[in-house]
Order: C-alpha cells, then structure tokens, then sequence
C-alpha cells in the first residue's frame, strides 16, 4: 500500500465530490478501485466520511414548539388584518 | 367575496395561501432554525430570523410554485434576510474573512492550502461531543459555516446550493472545500487543546 499520496490534493476534492453525491459513476469506480491501494487516500475517506457523519448527526437542533406557535398566531392575526382590510378597499 | 393574497405570478385565495404554506413550509421549520441559531449565534435572534423568513414566504407565496422544493426557496429567503438585517445589525465581515472567501472564490491558493489537520484521525471526530464539533463550526467565518450547513447538515446539492447562495457551483466546490480544510484545522487544535488522541 502506497504511504503517500502525489495527488492528495485532487483525491482529497474527488472524495468530497463523492460523499456529497456530485460525482459520476466513472470518478466513483475510479477512486474506489484505488482507495485500499493508497493509504492517504483511505484515511482521508474515512475522515471526510466520519465528519460528514457527525455534523449531520450531532449538530442538529429542533425548532422550540414556542416559536411555531408564534408564527402560527402571527399568520392568523395576518389573515385576520387582510379580511377586515381588503373588503374596506373593494 | 373571494379574499386573496396579493399576487405575482398566481393567486391563492387565503385559505389555500395558508394550507400551501402549512404543507410545504412546516416541515422545514428545524432545519430553518437550525441555519438562523448557527448563522446568528444567539437564540432570540435566530427565532426573529425564522420569523421573519416566515412572513416574508407567506407575502410571497405567490412566487412559490407548489411541488418545487420548498426547502431551497426558503433557505435562500432566510440567506438573504439573514445579510440584508442581522449581519449588518452585528458587525460587517472581519478582514480574514474577506481574505478567506475571496481567496476561494477566485480559486486561488489551492496548492497553498494549509495541512495542519493532516493528523486529525476519523477515530477523534467520532469521539468528539456534538458541543465541541458545534463549536469548531461555529467558529468559522459566517460564509464558510454557511456551506457546510446547506450541504453537510442539510444535504443540498451543488446546484442548489449555487441558487441559494447567488454563487456560480465552482465558487460552491472551492469555498466547500477550503470551508472544510479550516474546520479540520480548527478541529484538529480543539482535539489537541483536550487531548484527544
């Protein structure tokens, strides 16, 4: 297995383009046929796919149940300002 | 009398106004939060954001078109409220990040990028707590942290990111890719400060 990498640079942009669903079927064969050959390259997946992981699983919030209320009341009182309005102008 | 929201290109009576925007825009309200909270940084700025995100979607349903992706039309109205209020409120963008986002828009300075984060292993992201990981996004400048969240928490595509963003999709690669090498960077010296292996 090779213990650098020459074109790290460019394999490490194709490993995002691959995990962010942007790549071909022709880059993904290509990367993969040579992934376990290169360590560089290997360990650069697993990390990329690793943070990719984490962000999406552990950075995630939701929305606080009060906030939808006030939106919910805002439109209503919205709703409410537009049909007493728009018959007073027609 | 039929009552109707004003219109653009359609025209929704309120009722339907109000079923579009409790069908295709309600389902999007934690991930809408989840941008306003990362991009501000302060919780009731964040619920003035998605409010105001939300009022202004509804003024503009008209300009919706229902089976579309609902998702993109609203990030991008959050995007836009988001510069044009809250960010000139807090404080113009600090000269390193000028220098950061112009260096990736213009593309240069690939071969330049920094390493430092050649020894942050998958085993020490996996260890890390969602606080500590937070952290490191939050402490980016606001245009980076904004492309990793539309494509790594939100999971848009190139292109849509592109629309969301007004950038062309190689300014999406390029700032995508420096975005993560300094969240690595930044990563890799939080990993170290703790001592993290």
């Amino acid at each position: 297995m090779k213990r650098s990498c020459e074109h790290h640079q460019d394999c490490m942009q194709l490993i995002q383009k691959i995990l962010d669903g942007e790549a071909s079927v022709a880059e993904k064969e290509e990367f993969f046929a040579n992934k376990d050959l290169c360590m560089p390259c290997q360990k650069g997946y697993e990390l990329e796919s690793s943070l990719k992981e984490n962000l999406k699983s552990k950075c995630q919030l939701s929305c606080p149940e009060q906030i939808i209320s006030k939106i919910r009341t805002k439109l209503f009182l919205l709703l409410i300002l537009i049909s007493i309005l728009i018959p007073l102008f027609c | 009398m039929l009552m109707e929201v004003e219109v653009k290109d359609k025209i929704y009576s309120l009722g339907n106004a109000r079923g579009v925007f409790e069908k295709e825009f309600m389902p999007h309200m934690d991930a809408m939060y989840n941008f306003a909270l990362k991009l501000t940084a302060d919780e009731d700025d964040a619920q003035d954001l998605v409010q105001d995100t939300c009022l202004k979607a509804y003024r503009f349903i008209n300009s919706f078109e229902p089976g579309t992706y609902a998702k993109a039309w609203l990030f991008r109205i959050l995007k836009n409220n988001f510069i044009n209020d809250y960010r000139k409120k807090s404080r113009g963008p600090s000269k390193v990040e000028f220098e950061w986002v112009e260096q990736s828009i213009s593309g240069e300075d690939e071969a330049a990028e920094p390493a430092y984060y050649a020894d942050l292993q998958a085993e020490t992201v996996n260890d890390m707590l969602g606080d500590e990981i937070t952290a490191a996004l939050q402490s980016l400048p606001v245009d980076f942290r904004m492309i990793i969240i539309l494509c790594d928490l939100e999971e848009f595509s190139y292109e849509e990111m592109a629309k969301i963003l007004d950038i062309p999709i190689g300014t999406v690669r390029s700032r995508l890719h420096r975005a993560r090498a300094l969240l690595k960077t930044k990563l890799v010296n939080y990993a170290k400060t703790k001592g993290y292996n």
